[in-house]
């Protein structure tokens, strides 16, 4: 059912039956308009005009905000703390919640017969990361977890334990892994990279602090054992009451078990390829000491 | 005297280098006492760059895309709470068209942090009936007459505090 658009509409047929329209025929609605209040001009904006009797407030000398006529002010009296020391060296994770991964996928914008990436995630426009300002990548929030139902296998950079969990019960895999700051920069935007036409660098690894989170398998951190991980799920789905289900008799298993390896930045692709978007080619080296650099 | 020897030699070691930038590159130095190997760049070795199109599969995977994606067709409400429109619109004399991303267009906005306003957009056809039963919808619901504002120009419809919760229930409910 298609409504042809009158512009105007009504309004428009009331006025073409009006006089014209001029200065001397428009008034404002009463009410709408107020007058302001005009200091110095008799009745009750003049007389003293609102500024108190004599004193600092009527001559207009009184001392600056805070002041607090000789006691030592709040603003001195607290001492200093290093709330926001450091602040722009500590590293930030833009939060996902299950509830929006879960509306993205309902809207088909993100496939979740494909493993879930940061760059499956900016394409559909579903989270905005900055890696100038210190953004290092997605963490998942469990605000949802409650009606989440997908089954998915995602990477991010940090996960709570009840969106692990919620991942997991619906038998999705979820890891973390790390990306450094020039790596990620590429995982967000990969085609003004390949526009660039260097070749893939490959992903460096976690500094010392962040190390053990990557290590350890109650964070599924990439770097971690894989039967820690399996002994990890099955404590978590105990801790959550939930069944675990069985992933390796899953028709979709090879892509739920699908990885990066720990220095690719792309599915399928390598560190080390050089990818001309043009003509649809991949370049790869063949150079000794290109590949053991690449490989290591 | 010195002196005068040492600035004519510091001047022409200042002159070397500005005339090699004024010189094309890949041409040999000549005096200026600067010496650099001037072998020009190895030839590229064609054999030593394997071309492969096979895994171009996977660039294409990354590509973000450029139209925004249609929903895939669903019976009835989805886990997230997403509700499709109706198949077939409502036999309204008005119609309230879904936004770019498939949603219903009610927005709340706030003015002066105490001015609560909702604002249905993308309303097209009869829109002093659509008013006629948002304030209805309203006085039942909270039982206020709350003030509303059509423009005809626009098509859109303010109603005077946050209401976008219910007025989007409703409005589901109808199949827009």
């Amino acid at each position: 059912m298609s409504f042809p658009k009158k512009p105007g509409g009504k309004a428009l047929d009331v006025l073409q039956n009006l006089p014209r329209i001029t200065l001397a025929n428009l008034r404002p609605e009463p009410g709408a308009r107020q007058t302001d209040k005009r200091r110095g001009r008799g009745q009750h904006g003049g007389n003293r005009s609102g500024r108190g009797h004599k004193g600092e407030r009527q001559r207009g000398n009184r001392p600056r905000l805070g002041f607090e006529g000789g006691q030592t002010p709040f603003y001195l009296a607290i001492p200093k703390y290093g709330f926001n020391e450091g602040h722009s060296r500590r590293p930030q994770y833009h939060p996902l919640t299950l509830k929006r991964l879960q509306y993205l996928i309902d809207l088909g914008r993100v496939d979740p017969t494909q493993p879930i990436d940061l760059t499956q995630l900016v394409n559909a426009r579903g989270v905005t990361i900055q890696p100038l300002k210190r953004d290092y990548g997605v963490q998942l929030v469990d605000e949802g977890a409650d009606i989440f139902a997908a089954k998915i296998n995602i990477e991010v950079q940090r996960a709570t334990e009840g969106a692990i969990a919620a991942i997991e019960r619906n038998g999705g895999v979820i890891t973390t892994s790390f990306y450094d700051p020039i790596s990620l920069d590429i995982l967000i935007k990969p085609v003004p990279f390949f526009v660039r036409g260097q070749p893939i660098p490959k992903r460096m690894l976690p500094g010392e602090d962040m190390l053990p989170y990557y290590t350890s398998a109650d964070n599924r951190g990439y770097l971690a054992d894989p039967d820690k991980i399996q002994q990890a799920r099955l404590a978590l789905a105990q801790k959550y009451g939930y069944i675990l289900p069985d992933i390796s008799k899953d028709e979709l298993y090879h892509m739920l078990a699908m990885r990066k390896d720990i220095r690719q930045i792309f599915f399928g692709l390598s560190p080390g390829w050089v990818v001309n978007m043009p003509e649809k080619k991949i370049l790869k080296p063949t150079d000794e000491k290109l590949l053991k650099y690449y490989s290591s | 005297m010195a002196a005068l020897f040492g600035s004519t030699v510091l001047r022409r070691a200042w002159l070397g280098p500005s005339s090699l930038c004024c010189r094309t590159p890949g041409a040999p130095v000549s005096a200026a006492g600067l010496r650099f190997v001037s072998n020009a760049v190895p030839e590229d070795n064609r054999s030593a760059i394997i071309e492969s199109t096979e895994e171009y599969k996977y660039v294409e995977r990354l590509i973000p895309p450029s139209r925004i994606p249609t929903p895939p067709k669903q019976t009835g409400p989805t886990p997230s709470g997403w509700i499709p429109p109706a198949d077939s619109p409502p036999p309204l004399p008005y119609t309230i068209r879904r936004s770019r991303m498939h949603n219903i267009p009610i927005y709340t906005d706030v003015t002066n942090s105490n001015r609560k306003l909702t604002l249905i957009r993308k309303v097209e056809g009869d829109i002093w009936a659509l008013e006629k039963d948002v304030r209805q919808y309203l006085q039942e619901v909270t039982g206020k007459e709350l003030p509303t504002q059509v423009n005809e120009v626009t098509m859109t419809l303010k109603v005077k505090g946050h209401f976008d919760k219910e007025l989007k229930d409703w409005l589901v409910s109808k199949g827009f």
